[in-house]
């Protein structure tokens, strides 16, 4: 449809605009983890939007390497948290995934547990909180706490619903004269399912992965509660990166946001023909 | 194209041949039976056994001899009474009644202008979506940054005032809660944005074609023919953020802890701090289950109307 230019000038204003606004937060980011200590300290109180002489140094600092304008030194570097985010969230998807998959496609080819959509929809209502007490006594009964895989597991049950109405819908779009054929062929249900289906749902699998690995890597509540030292992940370390000693280290705060944000733009955006879908759980597809 | 298909949560339509399949079917969907089981059945019957009691982790005893603690319903009728909790609860509302609705203005104003291709549409797009992407607990510390009285927010402020401004924003019982809500509208308007445009597409042209000849108005077509047929999308829309906020939690942490005092306390907040500072853990049992049994009770509901909405 063709529309009055005044209209494009508007729209592309408008746009604009927005655009700008949306990014500002980011960006400013983004300066604060570049610029020296001099530009981001409370005592150098006068504001700059753009680092005027950008350095690395925030990022090696929250990698161990003492600074010359900084006197403290870290107790704890990012590396250790960094690698338990990238785990758990990494150990969490394959748990969602796995059983996800392997249940939307029992509920789209053979009709059985029907009552999981419901319940895992609701499942995705209730707030972590309100179940956090039980998996706390739990866990701490089983050992769990502060451990990887007691971070996983959780991760890999509260993704669970993403995973599984991500995988149901694909399967539901999927024809079936393929599987049919196989079948004709004489192979089992079971060898259809990982012979066939499986391969050709390979973008598929890896869209709702991607979905799910961002939900995970995102969390902060659940991580909060659940970890303590050895497997704090990153959003949990950067708190210790504030202390009545050294006051905030913004510079150092936001190299490691930086670090933690890059990668699930990157994906989301990767994925985002499907982000509607795993979003309002297959209600909507693109 | 988009199809916006109808949520369909129970009804399946097994494959022809099913019955073949059905042991099969079985063993595949039991792994995420048993996770929902293990995460559903155990914790609550954990829950409402211990918040029948007094029980709390520095009692020294084990969770299961928490009967010797026996209380009764007294953890419910304190949370009958318990000011914090009605107002965190009431602030948790506010916080919904503010922010839903200006995110779906402003997601359904940016998806109109989305809605027909223009040069540079993709990019554009793509960019919009990067805040919902950002890990909630960075964009917390994001605004935190932007909020100090030093910072880029009274900067911009000040352009416009002659003495430079400096609002201590998180430390400011009143303010504090409007940071937190700004924070919450920037990072999910494009939640908002992307589900109303996915909607947007999907309503068929032929009859906007057919009004445009009739010369209705734009205003005309897009209320009574674009947004009707939007319904059922806005509705999911609308449902996802308002359950999303309910559980407000990362962001508003990171930048305000909760405070000032109780200034930016929401629900969440409110059950974490008795479980992690106060230690009270049968009383918190005992709100989170209460507010697990209103949710459910409510849900239940919400997705029998919808159904039954759809099948007419």
């Amino acid at each position: 449809m063709q529309r009055a230019i005044p209209f494009e000038i508007f729209r592309y204003a408008v746009i604009l605009g927005i655009v700008a606004i949306s990014l500002v937060p980011t960006l400013w980011m983004v300066s604060m983890a570049f610029k020296p200590i001099a530009e981001w300290s409370a005592a150098g109180a006068d504001l700059t939007w753009w680092p005027r002489n950008p350095t690395l140094d925030n990022f090696r600092f929250i990698f161990g390497q003492s600074s010359t304008d900084l006197i403290v030194a870290l107790e704890r570097t990012a590396g250790r948290p960094i690698l338990a985010s990238l785990l758990t969230a990494t150990f969490g998807t394959l748990i969602a995934m796995t059983a996800g998959t392997a249940a939307a496609y029992g509920l789209s080819r053979f009709g059985q547990g029907g009552n999981l959509p419901l319940a895992l929809i609701q499942l995705r209502l209730f707030p972590p909180m309100a179940v956090m007490i039980p998996v706390m006594i739990m866990w701490s009964f089983l050992g769990l706490i502060d451990n990887w895989f007691g971070l996983s597991l959780i991760y890999g049950i509260v993704t669970l619903p993403f995973a599984f109405w991500l995988m149901k819908t694909f399967f539901d779009d999927m024809p079936r004269e393929i599987e049919d054929a196989a079948l004709v062929e004489g192979c089992t249900r079971w060898r259809v399912f990982v012979r066939v289906t499986l391969p050709m749902m390979r973008p598929a699998l890896a869209s709702s992965a991607l979905f799910v690995f961002i939900l995970n890597w995102s969390d902060y509540l659940i991580a909060l509660l659940l970890t303590t030292r050895d497997w704090a992940t990153i959003p949990v370390y950067m708190a210790s990166l504030s202390s009545s000693m050294t006051g905030q280290l913004y510079g150092a705060k936001a190299a490691l946001g930086v670090i933690a944000a890059v990668p699930p733009i990157i994906m989301g955006i990767a994925i985002q023909k499907h982000l509607v879908r795993g979003l309002t759980f297959g209600a909507l597809k693109e | 194209m988009t199809n916006a298909s109808t949520m369909e949560p129970v009804a399946e339509r097994p494959a022809a041949s099913a019955s073949t399949g059905a042991g099969l079917g079985l063993w595949l969907t039991l792994p995420a039976q048993l996770l929902v089981l293990f995460i559903a059945l155990f914790p609550i019957l954990m829950q409402v056994y211990i918040s029948l009691t007094d029980w709390s982790p520095l009692d020294g005893i084990p969770w299961w001899r928490a009967h010797e603690l026996w209380i009764g319903l007294l953890n419910y009728t304190d949370l009958m009474a318990d000011s914090r909790f009605w107002g965190a609860l009431w602030r948790t509302m506010f916080v919904m009644a503010v922010c839903v609705p200006v995110q779906f203005l402003l997601g359904l104003g940016l998806a109109v202008l989305f809605v027909d291709d223009f040069h540079g549409k993709r990019v554009l797009y793509s960019t919009l979506l990067v805040p919902m992407m950002v890990v909630p607990a960075v964009a917390g510390y994001m605004f935190f940054m932007l909020f100090q009285s030093g910072g880029p927010v009274n900067d911009l402020l000040s352009l416009f005032t002659s003495d430079p401004v400096r609002i201590a924003w998180l430390s400011d019982p009143d303010l504090a809660l409007i940071a937190v809500m700004v924070a919450d509208i920037w990072q999910w308007t494009p939640l908002m944005f992307l589900i109303l445009l996915a909607g947007m597409i999907s309503v068929p042209q032929d009859q906007q074609m057919a009004a445009i000849l009739l010369g209705a108005s734009w205003w005309r077509r897009f209320f009574t023919i674009v947004l009707p047929r939007m319904k059922s999308i806005i509705i999911i829309a609308l449902a996802i953020r308002v359950i999303e906020i309910f559980k407000i939690f990362d962001t508003l942490f990171i930048m305000t802890g909760g405070g000032p005092g109780v200034a930016t306390e929401t629900i969440s907040v409110y059950i974490y701090k008795v479980t992690q500072q106060e230690l009270i853990w049968s009383y918190v049992a005992a709100i989170a289950l209460a507010i697990l049994i209103v949710l459910s009770v409510v849900s239940v509901f919400a997705i029998k109307r919808m159904q039954r909405g759809q099948g007419t």
